[in-house]
C-alpha cells in the first residue's frame, strides 16, 4: 500500500516535467479541481481520511494518465518498470552463469562420451550408471567411498563441535573478569584460510625424517606422555578398516580431518551461541535457583531449550556446508585428497573428473546431480527433524 | 552492564544455599529443644555455610577459568606453531624433540626465499599477489555496486515479476556450486576464457545471499524517507545513493568486507579453470612445492638429510603466514563488521 502511494508520488513529480500542450493541461487541472474537490469530501466523510493532501493529488495526478497520449502511457509503462533496469545487470549475469548453467548440467549428465567442446555420441544413463557402479576417475576412490567419507566428516564434526562451542559459550557466559580476552583469543581461528591453516595441522600429525631417527610430530609426541606409541596419522603407515572390496576406512586420517574442523568450525559456533545465551531471560535461572537446581540441570533442562534454535540452525548450517566440503581436506591432504583420495570428499569426486589428462565431463554433471540428490535428501530429513523438534 | 548481571546471577547460582541457611537457623533458635542449640551455635553455622559456599564457588570458577584457559591455548597454538615453525631453520624443524622456540636462531631468509624466487613460477609471489588484488578489488567493487542496485530494486521498486524473480534467484541458493562450476568451466574454456582475468571475475559477481541481507535491510528503513526523497525531487538512483546507502552503511562494510576475503579464500576455481600457475591466486600459491631449488638456504647440507628438490616445511609455513597475515590484520581492524556479518549471514569468509 505505501509502495503504491510512493509510485503515485513519482508520477507526480514526473507531470510536473514532462511538457504538455497548454489546453490539456488547462483541461486537466479543472479535472483536478473537481477530483481533488471530490477527494476532499470524501476524505471529509472518512473514506479517504488516512491519506494526506499530497497523497490525493498524487492519485489524481495518476488518474490524468487517462486523458495522456499513447507515447506518454508508453512512457509511463516504461518507467514503471524501471526496476528490470536495475536488476539487469545481476539477472544477465545469473542467466550466464547460474541459470543456464544449472539446466545444462541437468541436460549434460545424460550425454555420452561429452567433451570439452560439446561433441557427445548419444544420450542414456550411462555416466550414472559408471558413477554407482564404482568408477574411480582419476583420483582412484569411488563415488561410495567420497559419501561415506564426507558423511563421516560431517555426522562427527558438526554434532561435536556444537556440543564443545556450547560448553564454551556457556562458561564465557559465566565468568567476569577477562570474559572479552577470552572471547577475542577463541575467535582466532574465525577467519582463516583453511588451505594455509589446513598445512599447519599437518604438520602436527606428520612423521618426518630427521636424519638420525623419526620425528613423530606433536601429537605422538603428547600422546608418548602417557604411554602411547607414535601413529602414522596421515601417511603410508596409516592404520586401516577394510569395509567390503571398495570402502576402506582410514580412521587416523578420518580424526585429521575431524579435528581440523572442529577447530576451523568452532568460532562461528560459539560466536552464535554465546549471543543466544546473553539474549536469555535472567528469570529463568533465577526461578530454576530458587527451587534448588544444580548446574548441570540449568544447563540441559533450561539453558540448552532456551536456544535450541540457534543450536538446530547450526547443526543444519553445518552438516550442508559440511556435504559440500573440499578446501580442508585438500589443505590437510594436498590436492589429490590422500595418497590415493582415499579421504576424498564428494566435491573433490566431481572436480577430478574435469582435471588431469582425459576429463570426463558427463561422469563429472552425473556426480554431481547425485551430490545435489544427497544434499536434497538431507535437508528435507533436516526440515522434519528440526519440524518436530519446535512442535 | 551485561557482565554485572552475570555478576549477579553467578552469586545466585553458587549461593542457593544461604536462603535455605537462615531458615534453619532460625528453626534452630525456635526451637523447644536447646540442644541443637548448645552443640552448633547459629552464628558460626551461617559463617561457615558462607565459607564453604565461597570455597565452592572458587573451585568452580577455577574449573571454568581452567577449561577456558586450554581451549583458548589450543584455538591459539596453530597460530603460534605456524610462525615459530616459519622462521626456525629445517633442521630444527625436523629434530627429533620439538622446540616451542627458534632456538638455532631465527631464520628470516626463509621469508626472503618465499617472496623472491622469481625463477620457480610456482612461487612467483608478485605477480599471484598482483592477481589476487586486481582480482579481488574488482570483483569487491563491481559486485557490492550490482547487489546494492539489485536489492534496492527488490526492496523499493514496483515491477513486473519482482516476487517471481526474487524466488528464482533464492532458490538457486539451494543448489549446491558444484553443479553449474562444471558447467561454467566447460563454456568459459570454449570461449578461451581460460588464463585470464575476467573469468576469475564475472561468473562471481552475483551474490544472491547478500542481495538478500541487503534487501531485507533497505526495506527496514521507513517508506516516509522515501516519499520524502521523491517530493524533494530526488531519482530513484539519487535516494539510492544519498539516503540508503549510507543509512546502510554498516551491512555494506560487512558485505565489501567478506566478498574480498572470499577472493582472497578462493581456491577451487582458479585451479581449475587458470592451469597457467601465473594466472592462479594467492590460496593456489599456498599449496606450491616450496623447495630450496637454488640451494640458497642448505646447500651442502652436512647431514645430507635436505635435497633442493624437497619440498621444505619451514618455507611452506612461511608462506602460509604471509596468506593468514592480512587475514589477521583484518580481523583486528574489522573484528565488528566481519563478525556481525558472519553471524548474519552464516557463511564463513
Amino acid at each position: 500500500m505505501a509502495d503504491k502511494n510512493a509510485q503515485d508520488v513519482s508520477a507526480e513529480v514526473e507531470t510536473t516535467e514532462t511538457q504538455q500542450p497548454a489546453s490539456k493541461q488547462k483541461t486537466n487541472a479543472f479535472v483536478a479541481f473537481w477530483k481533488n474537490l471530490g477527494g476532499k469530501v470524501k476524505g471529509v466523510f472518512g473514506g479517504w481520511s488516512n491519506k494526506s493532501p499530497r497523497h490525493v493529488e498524487a492519485d489524481l495526478v495518476l488518474n490524468q494518465q487517462q486523458q495522456l497520449s499513447t507515447g506518454e502511457k508508453v512512457k509511463r509503462a516504461l518507467k514503471a518498470q524501471s526496476g528490470w533496469l536495475f536488476v539487469a545487470p545481476a539477472l544477465l549475469l545469473m542467466l550466464l552463469f547460474t541459470f543456464y548453467p544449472i539446466v545444462s548440467a541437468f541436460i549434460n549428465a545424460f550425454k555420452q562420451d561429452l567433451d570439452l567442446t560439446g561433441n557427445y555420441s548419444g544420450w542414456g544413463f550411462d555416466n550414472f550408471v559408471h558413477v554407482f557402479k564404482g568408477d574411480t576417475g582419476t583420483g582412484g576412490a569411488t563415488f561410495v567411498q567420497c559419501l561415506i567419507n564426507t558423511l563421516v566428516f560431517t555426522l562427527v564434526s558438526v554434532p561435536l563441535s556444537t556440543l564443545i562451542a556450547l560448553l564454551i559459550s556457556v562458561a564465557l557466559n559465566s565468568i567476569k573478569a577477562v570474559q572479552k580476552a577470552y572471547q577475542t583469543i577463541l575467535f582466532l581461528p574465525y577467519l582463516t584460510n583453511s588451505l594455509a591453516m589446513g598445512a599447519v595441522f599437518a604438520t602436527f600429525f606428520t612423521l618426518v625424517n630427521s636424519g638420525s631417527g623419526t620425528n613423530v610430530g606433536l601429537i605422538n609426541q603428547f600422546l608418548g606422555l602417557f604411554g602411547i606409541p607414535p601413529t602414522d596419522w596421515m601417511g603410508i603407515g596409516a592404520p586401516v578398516w577394510e569395509l567390503g572390496d571398495a570402502v576402506k576406512i582410514y580412521w587416523t586420517k578420518y580424526l585429521v580431518v575431524i579435528i581440523y574442523e572442529i577447530w576451523s568450525g568452532l568460532p562461528f559456533k560459539i560466536l552464535i551461541l554465546f549471543s543466544a545465551l546473553q539474549s536469555v531471560n535472567k528469570q529463568y535461572y533465577d526461578a530454576a535457583r530458587v527451587d534448588g537446581a544444580k548446574r548441570s540441570t540449568i544447563l540441559w533442562k533450561i539453558t540448552t531449550p532456551m536456544i535450541m534454535p540457534q543450536i538446530s540452525y547450526l547443526l543444519v548450517t553445518g552438516i550442508m556446508g559440511g556435504m559440500k566440503q573440499y578446501t580442508a581436506v585438500v589443505g590437510l591432504f594436498g590436492s589429490k585428497m590422500g595418497l590415493q583420495f582415499e579421504v576424498g570428499t564428494m566435491v573433490g569426486y566431481v572436480y577430478q573428473y574435469i582435471e588431469g589428462g582425459s576429463p570426463k565431463y558427463g561422469y563429472a554433471y552425473a556426480a554431481s546431480l547425485l551430490l545435489f540428490a544427497i544434499i536434497m535428501v538431507i535437508t528435507f530429513i533436516n526440515n522434519k527433524i528440526t519440524g518436530k523438534r519446535s512442535h | 552492564m551485561a557482565n554485572k548481571q552475570i555478576d549477579d546471577k553467578q552469586q545466585n547460582v553458587t549461593n542457593p544455599a544461604p536462603e535455605q541457611q537462615p531458615a534453619s537457623a532460625a528453626e534452630t533458635n525456635f526451637a523447644p529443644i536447646g540442644a541443637a542449640l548448645e552443640e552448633a551455635p547459629t552464628q558460626f553455622d551461617v559463617e561457615r555455610a558462607i565459607k564453604r559456599q565461597k570455597t565452592l564457588r572458587i573451585v568452580k570458577d577455577v574449573f571454568v577459568y581452567i577449561f577456558l584457559t586450554i581451549c583458548a591455548v589450543l584455538a591459539f597454538l596453530p597460530f603460534y606453531w605456524m610462525v615459530i615453525t616459519s622462521l626456525k631453520n629445517e633442521w630444527e624443524y625436523r629434530a627429533i624433540t620439538p622446540t616451542f622456540f627458534p632456538t638455532q636462531g631465527v631464520v628470516w631468509k626463509n621469508y626472503e626465499i618465499v617472496l623472491s624466487s622469481t625463477d620457480n613460477s610456482q612461487n612467483n609471489f608478485g605477480q599471484i599477489l598482483v592477481n589476487t588484488l586486481v582480482v579481488g578489488l574488482l570483483s569487491t567493487v563491481i559486485g557490492v555496486i550490482i547487489t546494492v542496485i539489485t536489492a534496492y530494486a527488490f526492496a523499493r521498486m514496483n515491477f513486473k515479476g519482482k516476487n517471481a524473480l526474487f524466488a528464482l534467484m533464492l532458490a538457486t541458493m539451494m543448489i549446491p556450486g558444484e553443479m553449474y562450476t562444471i558447467s561454467n568451466y566447460q563454456m568459459t574454456r570454449g570461449w578461451e576464457w581460460n588464463n585470464t582475468y575476467i573469468v576469475l571475475i564475472l561468473p562471481f559477481l552475483v551474490s544472491v545471499y547478500y542481495t538478500y541481507l541487503l534487501r531485507n535491510n533497505f526495506m527496514q528503513i521507513p517508506d516516509s524517507l522515501y516519499q520524502a526523497a521523491k517530493v524533494d525531487g530526488l531519482s530513484d538512483f539519487g535516494y539510492l545513493v544519498k539516503v540508503m546507502v549510507p543509512l546502510t552503511a554498516p551491512t555494506l562494510v560487512s558485505i565489501t568486507l567478506l566478498k574480498f576475503i572470499g577472493t582472497w579464500n578462493s581456491y577451487i576455481w582458479p585451479r581449475l579453470i587458470n592451469n597457467d600457475e601465473s594466472w592462479q591466486m594467492i590460496t593456489n600459491w599456498v599449496t606450491g612445492g616450496f623447495t630450496d631449488m637454488n640451494g640458497v638456504l642448505y646447500n651442502g647440507d652436512v647431514f645430507q638429510w635436505i635435497s633442493n628438490t624437497e619440498s621444505l616445511t619451514t618455507l611452506r609455513m612461511a608462506a602460509v603466514c604471509m596468506v593468514s597475515l592480512p587475514l589477521f590484520v583484518l580481523f583486528i581492524f574489522c573484528r565488528k563488521y566481519i563478525m556481525r556479518g558472519v553471524s548474519k549471514s552464516g557463511t564463513k569468509g
